[in-house]
């Protein structure tokens, strides 16, 4: 289907009738290979068009989406009830839009996502040859426009190539790790597949020891940072403090909230990651912006609505309703790789987790369940593999207590971690508790 | 709805091109939505979600494909690539296959007693600004935001498949989530909470809404201006209805899914200690029986027929404290050897249909609430919580209290805060020595699947008594 021609129909039929608009189509085309045991569970693809519609007039809104080719009923709805609308607390008029249109495609990727034949991906990883793995590969080749009464009319193309692997050893070990790039690159996930296998294998080759409940240093892997991280930045969110589902307050902004050691970058120019893009939902220029710099809290992630009603400006990123990060980049620390463990010394190498919910969003009071290796550490040492155990506490003062971090930096994104994101292990002081 | 001849011709080319199993599933998700904070409209929104899903099962191996392009030649086009992922995963010598079952040839529709479409959108609107309007909420807190959401859908589904399946359904659902946040004293915290179930506007009596948000209010009130830190240590705990539900769905129902115990989900939502317990095993006392059951009416996860075909009915995960059914899709079912007992779910078009639950809960016993308490010496009662999770092996679950009070031989005595049990599914089956007669159902949406799948249930129990559990 063609975009443009879809968008200029839509615009055209909207047009008349609604004087602030936000016409957002995407076309998708992709294909999953999911395996368990080692083959194949499924192989999955879909070819999709969606529309997203944001509609102002006289303060009143209106945003609706549609994962189908022929929204007319609905956006006869969605125009006729405008008026019957009443004024909204978070309306504020679109600014003018000065994003640029962006093409960021890998022609293999592309190739493979339209087309679904992902065999030569299957050698090029060799999948075939892994034993007692599960996991998800997916290949994304994506296009939208956007088109607005703000004088957006903005293409954009990009590609994706993402996805983890989880490696069992005998009956209680297993490694977890996930790669993300917007290019085809087999190096990636070879090196994620390899780190997956490397902690089933040091887990199975240890003693299994049995965890105290307790305070511990703890070195969390990127899988679990990227899980932390990002209900931190969803937390700077201005929707999130302004629905009251954030432990950050308006207020908080310029003022320190983690520890120095820790910057938090959303980056939307950055080509590795998926979330690359060079305009947000409103139109408006993405760029490159401190959410934590040195622990202080540099910005909130506002679109025009959440910058009115909290003061401030766009940053380019909406969300119509709930501005997001598109990349999330932690600045890396200068622990090497190979030194990881003995920064630590002694303490708890936490590998992956998953199930964070919070007991009060308010206050950043939460836990979360590790899975697969969890190492204990004695003097730089691994000394034994424990079953799972939880993280408890506060996300605020969890991103206080921060001792060191790593310096290279890993391309997250798995089912925990849906934010493209670079990241380094990180060492904290935090609470685990264990059976 | 759409052109059947488009599902019927797709199958056709699957079937005539290798194809050893084909199904055809249009679906079409259609609804309205808005959000209200403290009293305002925030704004309002319309979905539709419609699309064609197929699958093929050819050379052992099984494809999925999905297109929202509604075309005979762009359903056919994705007919030739779920066939095509399907071959591809040839070098794996995969042997995946399905079950045979008594497939339902049906249609059928949930009736609204109070058709949605009797109400405009507006009048919807109206009626929750005005329910804001009426709120009595608890003053001795500062209440500093009310987040109202409420949506209707429909989900409209016809299947059909190679061996003769035919299912047409019409399902409306109504669904409210709201979140409470409030400040006392500097200190902060937040309740939220969903409502729902199918069927038509009738469903917003039945949901006392108003009621849930002043309780709650209530609530986060004893939370921040009475409750005193809890005790830690081995007691005996009342737990209420809603913990009992979610527990029910956590350690009862995921653990029964029988792709978690295959493995087939075992990168995303994980396995399952049912891979070593077999049905036979001990896991509770007596008084533990838990059903999942997508026949009750007027539930958020209600079907009469699966999104394989096969006619739903009741499953016995535990009874008597004895572990029993897996839940069953085609799949798992031919894996094991057995029959599905109708567990195929998919959320929409885009999605396979995987093992999931419907409406899971604990079979009420015939002891009083007071019952329950007269008998605790140096206790706990846990009505509601915020903080849950459990790990993937759905072992050691963590719930903690939200609104939670000491019981003092037999009495409830003074309110305490977070309290966290720390169980294991077995040390929290083996607990229970009392199950109360009331009955009462709560709301989720259920995470499961790559892509994740947030398909509606219900989960519910009454209350219990467990005796020597740990809080934290």
């Amino acid at each position: 289907m063609n975009l443009e021609e879809f968008a200029k129909k839509l615009v055209e039929n909207i047009k008349g009738h609604v004087p602030e608009y936000i016409v957002q189509l995407e076309a998708e085309n992709s294909v999953m290979l999911k395996l368990a045991n080692g083959k194949p569970s499924v192989t999955q693809s879909w070819s999709e068009i969606s529309v997203n519609l944001y509609f102002a007039k006289d303060g009143k809104m209106t945003v609706s989406s549609f994962r189908t080719s022929s929204p007319d009923e609905a956006i006869e709805k969605s125009i006729q009830i405008l008026d019957k609308l009443t004024p909204s607390p978070l309306y504020a008029p679109l600014p003018e839009s000065n994003g640029a249109p962006y093409w960021l495609v890998d022609e293999n990727v592309k190739e493979m996502a339209i087309s679904g034949d992902i065999s030569q991906m299957i050698s090029d990883l060799s999948l075939t040859e892994l034993t007692n793995s599960a996991g998800a590969i997916t290949l994304s080749y994506k296009s939208q426009l956007l088109a607005g009464s703000n004088g957006a009319w903005l293409k954009g193309e990009s590609t994706s190539f993402q996805g983890y692997l989880r490696i069992f050893r005998g009956d209680d070990a297993s490694g977890q790790w996930s790669w993300t790039s917007t290019r085809y690159e087999p190096g990636k996930a070879k090196k994620a597949i390899e780190k997956a296998v490397e902690l089933a294998e040091t887990c199975q080759s240890l003693p299994q020891v049995k965890l105290e409940t307790g305070n511990y240093k703890v070195l969390l892997s990127p899988m679990i940072v990227g899980n932390l991280l990002q209900y931190v930045t969803m937390a700077a969110s201005g929707a999130s403090m302004i629905f009251g589902m954030s432990f950050f307050r308006p207020d908080d902004i310029k003022q320190p909230v983690a520890s120095e050691q820790l910057s938090i970058i959303d980056d939307p120019h950055n080509e590795d990651l998926p979330g690359y893009r060079l305009f947000d939902d409103e139109g408006i220029k993405t760029f490159r912006k401190h959410i934590l710099n040195r622990g202080i809290l540099e910005n909130i992630l506002h679109n025009s609505k959440t910058a009115r009603l909290l003061g401030g400006e766009t940053t380019g990123n909406a969300g119509i309703i709930q501005p997001t990060p598109f990349n999330i980049i932690v600045e890396p620390g200068d622990i090497k790789e190979e030194e990881l463990l003995e920064a630590l010394g002694d303490g708890i190498y936490a590998t992956n987790n998953w199930y964070t919910r919070f007991q009060n969003y308010v206050e950043g009071t939460f836990s979360t369940v590790t899975r697969d290796a969890l190492l204990l550490v004695r003097g730089g040492k691994p000394v034994g593999c424990s079953k799972r155990a939880r993280i408890t506490g506060s996300l605020r003062d969890l991103i206080r207590n921060i001792v060191g971090l790593g310096k290279e930096l890993w391309p997250i994104q798995w089912w925990e971690v849906s934010i493209p994101s670079l990241l380094p292990h990180i060492i904290v002081k935090t609470r685990i508790t264990a059976e | 709805m759409i052109d059947q001849s488009f599902l019927e011709k797709a199958l056709d080319y699957m079937q005539k091109n290798g194809s050893s199993y084909s199904e055809a599933r249009f679906h079409k998700l259609t609804g309205f939505s808005f959000t209200i904070l403290n009293g305002q409209l925030i704004g309002a929104s319309y979905e539709d979600s419609t699309g064609v899903a197929l699958r093929s099962i050819a050379s052992g191996g099984l494809g999925f494909s999905s297109t929202s392009l509604l075309t005979k030649d762009s359903i056919l086009e994705s007919a030739s690539r779920a066939l095509k992922a399907a071959k591809s995963q040839k070098d794996f010598k995969p042997r995946i296959g399905l079950s045979e079952e008594y497939l339902a040839r049906i249609s059928y529709r949930v009736s609204e007693k109070k058709p949605i479409s009797d109400w405009s959108d507006e009048d919807l609107i109206k009626y929750f600004q005005d329910l804001y309007k009426g709120l009595d909420l608890d003053k001795r807190i500062n209440i500093t935001q009310v987040l109202l959401m409420f949506k209707y859908d429909i989900e409209e589904k016809l299947l059909v498949t190679s061996d003769g399946a035919f299912v047409k359904s019409y399902i409306p659902r109504i669904e409210v989530f709201y979140s409470i946040t409030a400040e006392y004293q500097g200190e902060r915290a937040n309740r939220w909470n969903q409502l729902g179930g199918s069927g038509g506007l009738e469903l917003l009596e039945k949901m006392k809404i108003a009621e849930n948000l002043e309780d709650d209010s209530s609530s986060l009130s004893i939370y921040l201006r009475e409750a005193k830190p809890s005790p830690t240590g081995k007691m005996d705990v009342v737990l209420g209805p809603e913990i009992v539900g979610l527990a029910m769905h956590e350690a009862a129902g995921h653990p029964s899914e029988a792709d978690r115990v295959l493995g087939r989900e075992a990168a995303q939502a994980g396995l399952s200690y049912r891979r070593r317990l077999e049905p036979g095993y001990k896991i509770g006392s007596e008084h533990v029986t838990v059903v999942d059951d997508p026949t009750i009416p007027g539930s958020h996860g209600f079907y009469l027929v699966d999104d394989e075909g096969v006619p739903a009915r009741p499953r016995y995960l535990i009874r008597n404290g004895y572990l029993e059914e897996y839940l069953h899709n085609r799949e798992t079912a031919y894996e094991m050897n057995t029959h599905s007992n109708a567990s195929a779910r998919a959320k929409e078009w885009w999605a396979e249909p995987i093992v999931r639950m419907a409406n899971t809960y604990l079979v009420p016993g015939d002891y009083s609430f007071d019952e329950l308490l007269e008998d605790v010496k140096n206790g706990m009662y846990i009505k509601k919580y915020m903080e849950w999770n459990i790990d993937d092996y759905r072992w050691r679950a963590r719930y903690v209290g939200l609104e939670a009070y000491l019981v003092e031989n037999g009495r409830i005595t003074r309110p305490v805060k977070n309290p966290a049990l720390e169980v294991n599914s077995v040390e929290f089956f083996s607990s229970i020595d009392a199950v109360g007669k009331d009955l009462a159902f709560y709301t989720g949406t259920c995470g499961k699947g790559e892509p994740g799948q947030g398909v509606p249930v219900w989960f519910g129990g009454p209350h219990i008594r467990m005796r020597g559990v740990r809080i934290i």
